[in-house]
């Protein structure tokens, strides 16, 4: 079955389905901040913008796929 | 006994360790480096290249309308490290959506006349300039940039005001895409941190304030204007601490540490004002004693038994003057220790022991004064346009709002101005050669690329250099060679156009200048003026609802904040000097009075029918009449009324006779402010 993509209407203005995904997935990524603070994630990595660039792709991604 | 006074101070000045600039040591810092600059600042323009080109690429395939927007938001966002680009760009967004709905809104409203929509838009930017003038750091600039998102969008599309909407998504999405474009770039090509660097310069100023504490214990007399230049450095960390918490997760505990470190060294820097204000022993030896209570490794826990011993030496100490410097010394090795531990909180990304928050003090007068001036000054430059009747001069228009406004957010606009003025040729000359001498038709990406590398990568060099003066020209040259190329796709290579751009960016930004010699901004003798005259206002209102919304910490980081404002209104003369001693002193008595009334609270937090209760009281209101005499009274019945173990009350009595002491010794003309009861 073909996944379908909806688009975001803002007062009568078409958005890019891409565009709602891209924001759910900065506002998880905000949400999740303290958790990732508490374990530490960015001691965890040599390069740690990677890795947190890399959480949000991930999310972004798995939104696109799952939803 | 000496008294450290403050007539003595302007003796001399003590020589303060230099300022570390550098999250380096020096020795390592050029280490690595290629044609004579750092290898930091040749990674720092190859980022940049990269992410305009990718900019370029993506509103390309895009197929976006306006992609020199995007290449723009790119420059714009230069910044050498991660965080402070993201922060940047976060505010970038939002005024881009506050600046394309005023846009829609002036439009929609003054659609039948061109003229009207010059003088709402005129209107629009004084308001934002205003705005920018009650903040700092990328909330100023954001506040401008929606004062000149409005001449991108509704001033060119002044002749079809229908496609203002249309106009306004397409910028959007131009901007998106360089936000997004400058941030991958950053992320996936290392550019440092802030906090590192931030670390070592706070350190810097702890050691400076360690050294400048123990030059007034010894009585090395002191200048009155280095004090108000430590304060003024230590407020200019604010605007950058704010950028911290979009660098990583910890981002926000690691702004969290840096902001009340900030706070602490103020509050430090206040513990010795007061222990300056003290009678002290003369003998050198107790000084020495004293000072070197501040001789500890950063690893050692502060020794207030140290500073017991210390006095328990001097002999010709009495009671009476004993305890407030017992007092104003504990303070001293209490905020110390607070800044040690802020800075390793800072160091491992942990919450500090006591987050503080660092208000700001922005004149509204002076905001005012600036915003009707930008208004007037770009209503001068656009009615001239108007009149000359010129064709295609939306673009020299959105180039006077954007230097007005950009020029508006920095501490001196007209010199902003000037090199605007300087950077216009020099952009003017190398985009002529770049689009009619190399580029010269080609209409392949890749070749545009290239082309473009020498030209983004030789600025980025100068912005990323030591001299903010060729930082300063290094970017404004670069949007400027951006403005006037303005990349589409496909190129136009229209030799008309590029002579009708040159010339009427020359001209739109001489055109400023002349309107900004016209209607001079705000001088420095009427900003130090009104900021004296707000300092004394505020001292008559301490304790009084309004003062009670921050912490004693918290409202004495706000007045170093006007403190550092009134030394940035420089002048050397003699009237300047009087000035900053009146700030200080002010200063200076906000903060005692407020200490002294947080350990009053405390005191009457017991009965309220318990004597202490009411001289808890009595001491108040003499504080806010600011009587020494009486408050000397006081403190003292203060000390006989508490038992032997009520050690509140004893050090509410010290804080009091210290809070005495600093009134007193207020210079002449900051000791008749007037004063207004607390409600």
């Amino acid at each position: 079955m073909t996944h379908t993509f909806r688009e975001l209407v803002a007062g009568g203005v078409l958005l890019a389905p891409f565009v709602t995904y891209a924001l759910a997935a900065l506002v998880i990524v905000q949400i999740i901040r303290p958790v990732l603070r508490f374990i530490r994630f960015a001691d965890m990595f040599s390069h740690a913008s990677i890795a947190e660039l890399s959480v949000y792709v991930t999310i972004l991604g798995l939104l696109i796929l799952c939803i | 006994m000496a008294r450290l006074e403050y007539q003595q101070a302007d003796k001399t000045a003590i020589r303060l360790p230099v300022r570390a600039t550098s999250a380096l040591p020096a020795a390592t810092q050029f280490a690595f480096s290629l044609a004579g600059l750092p290898i930091s600042s040749w990674g720092f323009a190859v980022r940049l290249w990269i992410a305009v080109t990718i900019s370029l690429l993506t509103s390309f395939w895009l197929q976006l309308e306006a992609p020199s927007s995007a290449a723009l938001t790119v420059l714009i966002l230069a910044e050498p490290t991660r965080g402070q680009a993201l922060a940047k760009a976060g505010w970038r967004l939002i005024a881009t959506v506050i600046g394309t709905a005023a846009s829609i809104a002036i439009v929609g409203f003054l659609n039948q006349s061109g003229d009207l929509i010059l003088a709402a838009f005129a209107a629009w930017l004084g308001l934002c300039v205003y705005a920018a003038g009650l903040l700092d750091g990328y909330r100023a600039y954001a506040a401008v940039l929606s004062g000149y998102t409005v001449g991108l969008i509704a001033v060119q599309q002044i002749d079809s005001p229908q496609h203002v909407f249309e106009s306004g998504m397409s910028r959007g999405a131009a901007i998106a895409v360089g936000v997004l474009s400058i941030t991958l770039v950053n992320n996936l090509l290392l550019a440092p941190d802030r906090y590192p660097r931030l670390m070592v310069q706070l350190a810097a100023m702890h050691r400076r304030i360690r050294e400048y504490a123990k030059a007034v214990i010894r009585d090395e007399v002191t200048d009155a204007t280095a004090t108000a230049s430590l304060m003024r450095e230590i407020v200019a960390f604010h605007p950058e601490i704010a950028s911290l918490a979009t660098e990583s997760s910890s981002g926000s505990l690691r702004g969290a540490a840096a902001r009340s470190t900030t706070v602490a060294l103020v509050a430090e820097l206040r513990a010795i004002r007061a222990l300056a204000a003290l009678p002290v022993a003369a003998d050198p030896v107790f000084r020495e004693r004293l000072a070197s209570v501040l001789d500890r490794s950063d690893d050692e826990p502060p020794s207030i038994s140290a500073v017991g011993h210390a006095i328990d030496s001097a002999k010709n100490l009495t009671d009476a003057t004993a305890a407030p410097l017992v007092w104003a010394l504990s303070e001293l090795l209490r905020t110390d220790e607070e800044v040690r531990q802020n800075l390793a909180a800072l160091k491992s990304g942990m919450r500090p022991l006591r987050a503080w928050r660092a208000p700001l003090y922005q004149s509204n007068r002076i905001a005012v004064g600036n915003g009707i001036r930008a208004s007037a000054q770009f209503a001068i430059a656009s009615a001239l346009f108007v009149l000359a009747g010129w064709p295609a001069t939306s673009v020299p228009l959105f180039v006077v709002a954007l230097v007005s406004a950009l020029g508006a957010a920095t501490p001196n606009p007209r010199g902003f101005t000037t090199i605007a003025l300087i950077a216009s040729p020099i952009a003017v000359a190398l985009e002529g050669v770049f689009e009619f001498l190399i580029l010269d038709g080609v209409s392949d990406f890749p070749l545009l690329a290239i082309g473009l590398a020498p030209f983004v990568v030789g600025a980025g060099l100068l912005i990323s250099g030591p001299s903010p003066g060729l930082a300063s020209l290094g970017r404004i040259s670069l949007i400027f060679f951006m403005v006037i190329f303005s990349p589409s796709n496909p190129q136009t290579y229209d030799p008309q156009a590029f002579l009708f751009s040159s010339l009427f960016v020359c001209v739109g930004i001489g055109l400023l200048l002349a309107a900004q010699f016209l209607v001079p901004p705000v001088s420095h003798d009427l900003r130090r003026r009104w900021l004296i005259a707000s300092a004394r206002h505020e001292l008559g209102l301490v304790l009084s609802r309004s003062d009670r919304r921050y912490a004693p910490e918290e409202a004495m980081f706000r007045d170093a904040v006007r403190v550092g404002q009134i030394v940035a209104a420089a002048g050397a003369d003699l009237q300047h000097r009087i000035s900053i001693e009146e700030a200080l002193s002010y200063f200076d008595q906000a903060a005692a009075i407020r200490l002294s009334n947080a350990k009053l609270t405390q005191l009457a937090d017991g009965p309220t029918d318990s004597p202490l209760a009411s001289l808890a009281a009595e001491a108040r209101t003499a504080l806010v009449d600011r009587d020494a005499q009486r408050i000397h009274a006081i403190a003292r019945s203060l000390r006989e009324a508490a038992s032997g173990d009520e050690y509140l009350a004893i050090e509410a009595s010290a804080a009091l006779l210290l809070a005495g002491a600093v009134i007193e010794a207020a210079p002449p003309q900051a000791a008749n402010a007037p004063t207004e009861k607390g409600s």
